[in-house]
């Protein structure tokens, strides 16, 4: 009986620490990869793929998000009015939901109602806090819209030039290389301005690429190329208006600002010219179209806040078709060619326990959100804080498959010159030269594999 | 004994015949399969190409009735106008229950309908000497082109203007208006029924051909997307910001106090996809594909839909007094509107994915 009690008692103790393995971790089967947001995914692929709230929200942050989400397509109009007021004098458009075309990117052309594409201006140099030297009379950016009895700072013309792209296997691809000419300026530029085009991007997602940890995007830098691959990549640090502090830069084409709330507030009073409680004189201030009174803000803090709740909460499109052989093989090839050297296929998000749907998740972002050179080709010459004339901010691919539905017509890079994603690659230079050259050496098949790849995130 | 083997042999082998797998779709199906893309047609040619038509119709009769302002303004051409421009707004909100395709992608929706109006632009350019041609205002800001500016002219502070306070600009104001108007109209429906976007053939051609969707899934999915949008535009956004803050200031549409009607409409516009109705036009509708398949989920969306549809009659004042004064009523709707957005949103989309994978 003894014996048998001693056996069983030393069964027992082997089941028992048998069960206190320390867990594994998933083997990458073990995911779904469609969920390209981790938990903050949706599963649309219509035109209204941008525009979904995450998944578990609480009632009170879902009624901030869907205040947000009104006021995101809030139309403002000129000052007095009961509501919406204080648009302009000088500005680029009258809502966000005007260049975010359903929550996306929007039109390259600079000026109408429905323009997506603004101008960031500068002189060389820079100004005390790091950032681009504003240029007196005209400030960072160019406001090409007035209200009425104003004038814009100026119109941008827009042409575009074909140049013929050959493949080694024959095959042409034609790029519209875009030149931008500021005409009509209400008081003379000074010589020698830089300009530099940025079309709205998408803004679902960015709750969670806020939520990467610092350490993580860090992790991905290598300035000095020491892994020999010809990708540096490096960190932007930027001036944080309302902390006064110099903190890493996540968002804007070139990492140049640090947070949505800074984001969100310096397009409002940029792009709108609606004052608020981060950046609260006029776009205008100082100039002698201006009224130059400090009576603002006009937008209540609440809205503002309301707006970055509402993009942070922007879930993520989910990836289509993962099983289709072709995007199988055209996933290989992206990372075979070293696309995923900079559009990194997956990051881990940072624990944040205020907001679980972007906390510890296992995202798809396609991006390191860090800085690159990307040559001559697609260089603005203007330096934005740490950013080079040739240097932009790695951009995320996820939902880039689904700017033909949430747009009508896709525009693709900074400034949209690319109208397909096959023009988008062949821009690619500087550090990622070499990445292109092996896509160009690619057979069309393989070619067309990568592609339908990145058409499926 | 023999014969008795051999019965059961027979009716052994019939039974085990009789156990094969299913591979019949079964009743109905046959008639899903051609359903599926009979409801396609319908939509296009029943409900979205002559919605657009009928707007396009209707621009042209505000149109006429506001040059006939312009010419004589008399009581009688100001009422006409007025009427002329309701049955307009009640055609385009009955069209924004499928806000998707060329309405969205060229922005003729902001071009038309932007909201709110913006008085303090108007008032300046009116007040000017510059040209008010229609090419003068075709770029000029959304919030003084579309509906609400050509409704504050006409209609003033809760319909309260005559015909006789009409400023000479104010009448070259709204005729260039409704002439950009019916220009953007007329360019929307072009957009479904020619090249170069011929967005009907897009839908038609679902699954089979079409370069927008080449799954017939994508295209009732954008459908079904947009019957939930609409819902949350009017219950959540259009209904529910001015209703929380109590504020009239908000609502859209106050000059001729028509908001509820707006709202109404743009329901029985998704009750019409949903049905394949438009006006006379009677063809398949999503429903009658539901009906097949799970008759208790059509049942209770068309009684859901009915129930929204009715709820807005039971508001009798102006939105903006409606919201401090019925304010039950209100929620009562807003509720209904709730409702058919989740049974939309967590029933009939999982059916399209289920049962629609062509």
């Amino acid at each position: 009986m003894k014996k048998l009690f001693v056996i069983s008692s030393m069964l027992f103790i082997v089941i028992l620490f048998t069960m206190c393995n320390k867990a594994g971790v998933f083997a990458d089967s073990g995911y779904d990869e469609r969920l390209s947001g981790g938990i903050a995914t949706v599963f649309d692929e219509t035109s209204k793929s941008f525009g979904h709230q995450v998944t578990g929200l609480n009632e009170r942050d879902g009624i901030v998000h869907g205040l947000g989400d009104g006021a995101f397509e809030k139309t403002f109009v000129s000052a007095p009015a009961p509501i919406n007021s204080g648009l302009g004098p000088v500005f680029n458009n009258v809502s966000c939901i005007s260049c975010h075309h359903n929550d996306g990117k929007g039109t390259p052309t600079a000026g109408f109602v429905n323009s997506s594409l603004l101008f960031r201006l500068s002189i060389p140099g820079t100004d005390v806090n790091g950032g681009p030297l504003a240029i007196n009379g005209f400030g960072g950016q160019l406001q090409d819209v007035s209200i009425f009895g104003k004038q814009p700072e100026a119109t941008v013309n827009i042409s575009y030039t074909n140049e013929i792209v050959t493949y080694p296997d024959g095959a042409t691809v034609t790029l519209r290389k875009p030149t931008y000419t500021l005409i009509n300026a209400y008081q003379a530029l000074p010589a020698g301005y830089l300009i530099s085009p940025r079309l709205a991007p998408p803004v679902f997602g960015v709750g969670l690429l806020e939520n990467i940890p610092e350490a993580t995007i860090l992790s991905f830098a290598d300035e000095n190329d020491a892994d020999g691959d010809g990708i540096s990549g490096r960190p932007n640090y930027v001036y944080n208006p309302y902390t006064n502090q110099t903190e890493l830069g996540r968002f804007g084409l070139k990492a140049n600002t640090p947070n949505l709330l800074v984001q969100v507030a310096s397009a409002y009073n940029q792009d709108m010219g609606i004052t608020n409680y981060v950046f609260s004189k006029e776009s205008s201030w100082g100039q002698p179209q201006s009224d130059n009174l400090n009576d603002d803000p006009e937008l209540p803090d609440s809205t503002i806040n309301n707006v970055v709740f509402y993009i942070k909460t922007l879930a993520v499109p989910a990836r289509r078709n993962v099983t289709d052989p072709d995007i199988i093989k055209g996933k290989q090839l992206f990372t075979q060619i070293n696309c995923s050297g900079c559009h990194k296929p997956l990051v881990q998000t940072g624990i944040n326990v205020t907001l679980r749907s972007v906390s510890n998740q296992r995202i798809q972002p396609f991006t390191d959100l860090l800085l690159h050179d990307m040559g001559d080709g697609l260089a603005d010459n203007r330096p934005d804080f740490l950013a080079t004339g040739k240097e932009w901010r790695t951009t995320p691919l996820w939902g880039i498959g689904l700017f033909a539905k949430t747009n009508g017509t896709p525009f693709y890079l900074h400034d949209g010159r690319a109208r397909t994603i096959e023009e988008a690659i062949l821009w690619h230079g500087g550090e990622a030269e070499n990445i292109k050259q092996r896509f160009m050496q690619l057979s069309k098949t393989d070619r067309t594999s990568l592609l339908k790849f990145i058409q499926s995130l | 004994m023999k014969k008795v083997t051999i019965a059961a042999l027979t009716i052994l082998m019939i039974g085990l015949a009789a156990c094969k797998k299913n591979d019949d779709p079964g009743p109905g199906n046959d008639n899903f399969e051609t359903l599926k893309s009979t409801v396609l047609t319908d939509f296009t040619n029943i409900v979205a190409v002559p919605g657009y038509s009928a707007l396009d119709n209707s621009a042209g009769a505000l149109s006429t009735a506001i040059q006939n302002l312009n010419t004589d303004a008399s009581e009688a051409n100001l009422t006409a106008a007025k009427t002329a421009w309701k049955n307009m707004r009640g055609v385009w909100e009955k069209c924004e229950g499928y806000l998707f395709g060329p309405v969205e992608d060229n922005d003729y929706d902001p071009n038309m309908d932007t909201w709110p109006t913006d008085y303090v632009q108007m008032d300046s350019l009116l007040k000017s000497t510059n040209a008010l041609t229609v090419n003068d205002l075709q770029n000029i800001t959304l919030s003084l082109r579309g509906y609400h500016p050509i409704e504050y002219i006409i209609f003033g502070d809760h319909g309260n203007r005559t015909a006789a306070s009409i400023t000479a600009r104010q009448k070259a104001y709204m005729v260039s208006l409704t002439t950009d108007l019916k220009t953007t109209c007329h360019a929307l429906y072009l957009s479904w029924t020619s090249a170069p976007v011929n967005f009907a053939q897009q839908v038609v051609t679902a699954g089979i051909g079409s370069t927008v969707y080449t799954k017939k899934q994508q295209a009732y999915l954008a459908i079904v997307e947009a019957m939930i949008a609409i819902c949350e535009e009017v219950g959540e956004g259009k209904m529910k910001e001015p209703f929380d803050a109590r504020d009239p200031s908000i609502v859209e549409s106050p000059y001729s106090g028509n908001s509820v009607s707006d709202f109404k409409d743009n329901i029985i516009g998704l009750q019409n996809v949903y049905l394949g109705k438009f006006g006379a036009g009677d063809g398949k509708g999503i429903n009658d594909l539901v009906a097949v398949k799970n008759i208790a989920l059509d049942n209770k969306l068309q009684s859901q839909i009915t129930a929204a549809v009715n709820s807005f009659d039971n508001i009798s004042v102006f939105y903006e007094l409606a919201i401090i004064s019925q304010r039950p009523q209100c929620q009562q709707t807003m509720t209904a509107l709730a409702t058919l957005k989740g049974t939309l949103e967590d029933e009939l989309k999982p059916f399209i994915i289920q049962y629609i994978q062509d």
